[in-house]
């Protein structure tokens, strides 16, 4: 067991989420897209005299093997302000707004005046040469159960392109992804053990989500680790793809530095990628001194504190969990549906039916659609609101027992959502009469014996009936 | 309270509850509350300026050194000169301040675009001055020209080019058409819809170009910039028929009326478009006539056009207007409108005011015999200059009233081809996407 205090470990993290509206400078659509590309662009980025005025050599050999870039972009999702052919538009407002609540959720303070940057970037993923940027809150913090970690920044940024390609020569990135708007979070180095680190991980991201304002899906949202014992100098861990492995990544990485230091190498800080073996791989020195100047194509963002004060935070976690806890839900349907977009309809089912027990409610919201979806090997399967709303009414009313939700639901996405009512009109149950006379047929045909009797009318009445009612007229 | 301070201090601000340590930025005017600092990851952060806030001195920031570039030479490259003036080609952000400004030093364009001199090698570096070419006047493109003139009378310089803002880039281009005479070399005008200090800098494929260019045989004034929104070529456009058709796009130059001379790559490829050529030649000396009339005026006709707005310019004492006129060269002539035009436009002509109509179409020549209006029109004594465009006509109307004894005379010269502004044969392909 390694002893972390003991070997001075410090730790913290960076979160990317994107946020669900449209690109932070120009009004096309936050959607990353998977079919063919209409048009693309060839560009090259310039060499830049570094800011003393020397022309850098390593620059000007990349330049000679003629390095380009291919940008691929849409004829109806990419405008001007990606292919860097039109100025910014303002600030989406929606964005700011967004990342302001976010920062007001982590209790950061705020800048009177914010201004956008420009910061470098050399690898030909934004068409401009940089990527904008701003500081929109400082100072704030979250608790962990191991403890505060502080929240030293918070940005409000845009994304940049994603990468679809590479040959020796060039480099291609798809635009859909340029501008997206995302907020950077970054953590003060508080965390004591690799442990702690996924838990800040787990609570940022469940913040985030429960904003209800944030994307979801692959590629929305990125973190980055940073990690330095007593000795070595913070290294950057970029590529944490899944939260349950973070402590294993750092401790591989507490135990590279130990062996770097022990071999007394040249330790310096840098930038290193997570490979799939949870190893990873150096990347690039840290990058010194940003360099940054301000976006000289937008005006100053000046932020009313009467605003920042009206934001309402929305309810935290913590609250909803307890609130679902006291509907008696089990405590995995608890923590599902807690941080689920599915919340709000759940609550509002919870409501319209209150007898119908709470359980059954969520799992035939979150639990039989996935397994329908698994069953069938479907891409995609939702049912849309108003469907769910009649099979659980059906529930509710006893007209279909749960036993046939999940056949229901499977018929349901083969007819894509259609016929909804004859479909469940099928499982209707039986009317008592009609279950006493099909059970008093079944005892007069059954040859076999009599204790096998009772396995035998359930299964024929799946769905049909419930089943203690069957037991009951068997008793009979 | 505020202590004072000044740009590039380092600063400790404290206000309730917050401390914050950064380097002072320059503020915009009107904005002498705000306090705008650059704190050490880079970023800019603004603090209201009131009674709470308090600024301690604590310091002053580093200055960056200055470049020192001695533009090496190359015994087998040809050697060019550059004039610059000014213009976002030329201009960069100041780190430290943030603002953008023109290069303190004209060697800095290498910087940007070190591959320079390994096609020419640069012989000289003229700075008139460094001005928006929106600032600029009839008195500037005289001082270009008089630039340009001596440097083409240079045996060893294979061409000239000048750097240039490119909002009225093509008036300056067309002006210069006019006012070299006996042109025998290469000029070439270079402007960037992208500045200096960004990975994206257009120029630098501009200025490669335009390099290229001024090694070619085509002796005319063109303005070299892209021709598409990629960086893969460069069009060479004669001076008097381009003009700038987007406010942000790269390839914001297009030919207009006729094909572009020629089209020109990165890697020195040049090819030929245009039959209509100057070429180079050895023979005589290039003169910059520079006599200039600034007493004109530009005009666009528009629907209720008030014809008293021409009265302004008859008292004034003006020496000739270009009237930009609807579709084939119309403007009012309809006597029970309230804004018929003809009578003022006839005064004017009587009192030896030139007055030329181009087309606002843009693209196309004016005609006055297919509408009565033309017709009447013509008949008044407006100059209709076929396909000419206005900013062309502007800058030739200036330099003919300099030269011109009479109205006569204004409106024969007007209608001579002096530097392909009068495209007889106007090819299909002039007007596609």
């Amino acid at each position: 067991m390694t002893d972390y205090q003991e070997i001075g470990l410090k730790s913290g993290i960076e979160i990317h989420q994107h946020l669900a509206t449209h690109k932070l400078f120009c009004p096309c659509p936050s959607e990353l897209r998977q079919n063919k590309p209409d048009f693309t662009v060839k560009r090259e980025l310039r060499p830049l005299a570094g800011e003393l005025g020397e022309i850098d050599p390593a620059a000007i050999f990349e330049r000679k093997q003629r390095k380009y870039y291919i940008y691929e972009a849409y004829d109806d999702t990419t405008c001007l302000v990606e292919l860097d052919e039109e100025p910014p538009h303002l600030i989406n407002p929606e964005a700011l707004h967004i990342a302001l609540l976010i920062a007001k959720m982590l209790h950061c303070k705020f800048p009177d005046i914010v201004q956008v940057m420009r910061k470098t970037v050399v690898n030909g993923s934004n068409t401009s040469g940089f990527q904008r940027t701003a500081l929109i809150g400082y100072g704030g913090f979250i608790e962990t159960s191991f403890g505060k970690v502080g929240i030293q920044n918070i940005y409000l940024e845009e994304d940049a392109g994603r990468r679809t390609a590479e040959t020796p020569e060039s480099v291609t990135f798809r635009l859909d992804r340029l501008g997206i708007a995302e907020v950077e979070i970054a953590t003060a180095p508080d965390c004591k053990t690799p442990e702690q680190v996924k838990e800040l991980a787990e609570k940022l991201g469940m913040l985030l989500r429960s904003t209800g304002k944030v994307r979801r899906g692959i590629g929305t949202i990125r973190q980055d680790v940073n990690v330095s014992i007593t000795g070595h100098p913070r290294v950057e861990l970029k590529g944490v793809q899944e939260l349950p492995h973070m402590p294993k990544i750092v401790d591989i990485e507490i135990e590279r530095q130990q062996d770097v230091i022990k071999k007394g190498e040249k330790i310096e800080p840098q930038v290193r990628n997570v490979k799939e073996d949870l190893t990873s791989k150096f990347l690039r020195p840290m990058a010194g001194a940003a360099r940054m100047y301000p976006e000289t194509d937008l005006p100053l963002i000046f932020l009313d504190s009467n605003y920042i004060s009206n934001i309402k935070l929305p309810e935290s976690v913590e609250s909803v969990k307890g609130k679902l806890q006291e509907l008696g839900l089990s405590p995995d349907l608890v923590n599902q549906l807690a941080s689920s977009a599915e919340l709000p309809m759940f609550l509002a089912f919870t409501k319209k039916y209150p007898k119908l027990n709470a359980n059954l409610v969520a799992t035939t919201m979150l639990v039989t659609p996935k397994e329908v979806k698994r069953k069938l090997q479907l891409q995609e399967f939702e049912l849309h609101e108003d469907i769910m709303d009649k099979v659980i009414s059906a529930l509710d009313e006893g007209t279909i027992v749960k036993e046939s939700v999940s056949a229901i639901m499977e018929e349901l996405a083969k007819s894509k959502q259609k016929d909804v009512d004859s479909i469940i009109s099928k499982y209707k149950l039986m009317s008592d009469a009609e279950l006493k006379k099909e059970i008093a047929k079944l005892q007069k045909e059954f040859k076999g014996p009599p204790d096998k009797l009772i396995g035998v009318a359930i299964g024929k009445f799946r769905g049909k009936a419930n089943p203690q009612k069957i037991i009951e007229l068997l008793k009979k | 309270m505020a202590a004072k301070f000044s740009v590039n201090d380092k600063v400790l601000v404290e206000t309730k509850g917050s401390k914050y340590e950064g380097i002072v930025m320059p503020t915009l005017e009107g904005q002498e509350d705000v306090l705008i600092i650059k704190l050490a990851s880079g970023y800019n952060l603004g603090i209201k300026l009131t009674k709470e806030v308090s600024v301690k001195h604590v310091g002053k920031a580093e200055k960056g050194k200055q470049p020192s570039i001695k533009p090496p030479f190359r015994k087998n490259l040809p050697s060019i000169s550059i004039i610059t003036t000014g213009g976002t080609i030329t201009s960069k952000v100041d780190y430290s301040t943030g603002g953008v400004s023109p290069l303190i030093k004209p060697e800095e364009v290498f910087l940007a675009t070190p591959e320079l001199l390994d096609i020419v090698n640069i012989k000289k570096i003229v700075q008139p001055f460094a001005i928006w070419s929106e600032d600029m006047t009839s008195a500037e493109w005289q001082v270009i020209a008089k630039e340009v003139a001596k440097e083409l009378n240079d045996p060893e310089v294979s061409g000239v080019m000048v750097t240039h803002g490119t909002d009225f880039l093509h008036y300056t281009a067309s002006a210069l058409s006019f006012i070299l005479k006996g042109l025998n070399k290469p000029v070439a005008i270079v402007g960037g819809q992208r500045s200096s200090d960004r990975g994206s800098f257009d120029g630098g494929m501009n200025l490669i170009c335009a390099a290229h260019y001024l090694k070619s045989n085509i002796a005319e004034v063109a303005v070299v910039m892209h021709g598409s929104t990629q960086d893969n070529f460069c069009y060479a456009i004669r001076g008097t028929n381009v003009r700038k058709m987007h406010t942000s796009r790269r390839d914001a130059f297009r030919p207009i009326n006729e094909l572009p001379l020629a089209k020109i790559l990165p890697d020195g490829r040049i090819e030929r478009m245009n039959k209509i050529l100057n070429l180079r030649s050895d023979k005589g000396k290039v003169e910059a006539d520079v006599k200039f009339e600034p007493k004109i005026a530009l005009i666009k006709y528009f629907p209720g056009a008030d014809p008293a707005i021409l009265e302004y310019f008859m008292e004034k004492k003006y020496k000739g207007l270009i009237i930009e006129a609807a579709g084939l060269g119309q403007v009012s002539t309809n006597e029970k409108q309230k804004t018929v035009w003809t009578p003022t436009l006839k005064k004017l002509i009587k009192a030896g005011v030139f007055v030329g109509f181009t087309p606002q179409t843009i693209y196309g020549r004016i005609d006055p015999f297919v509408y009565s209006a033309g017709r009447i029109l013509n008949e008044a004594g407006v100059c209709y200059l076929g396909n000419m465009l206005s900013e062309t006509a502007y800058t030739k109307l200036g330099w003919v009233l300099a030269h011109s004894k009479n109205l006569e005379e204004t409106k024969k010269l007007m209608l001579t081809n002096m530097a392909g502004e009068l495209i007889e044969q106007i090819l299909p392909k002039a007007f596609s996407d």
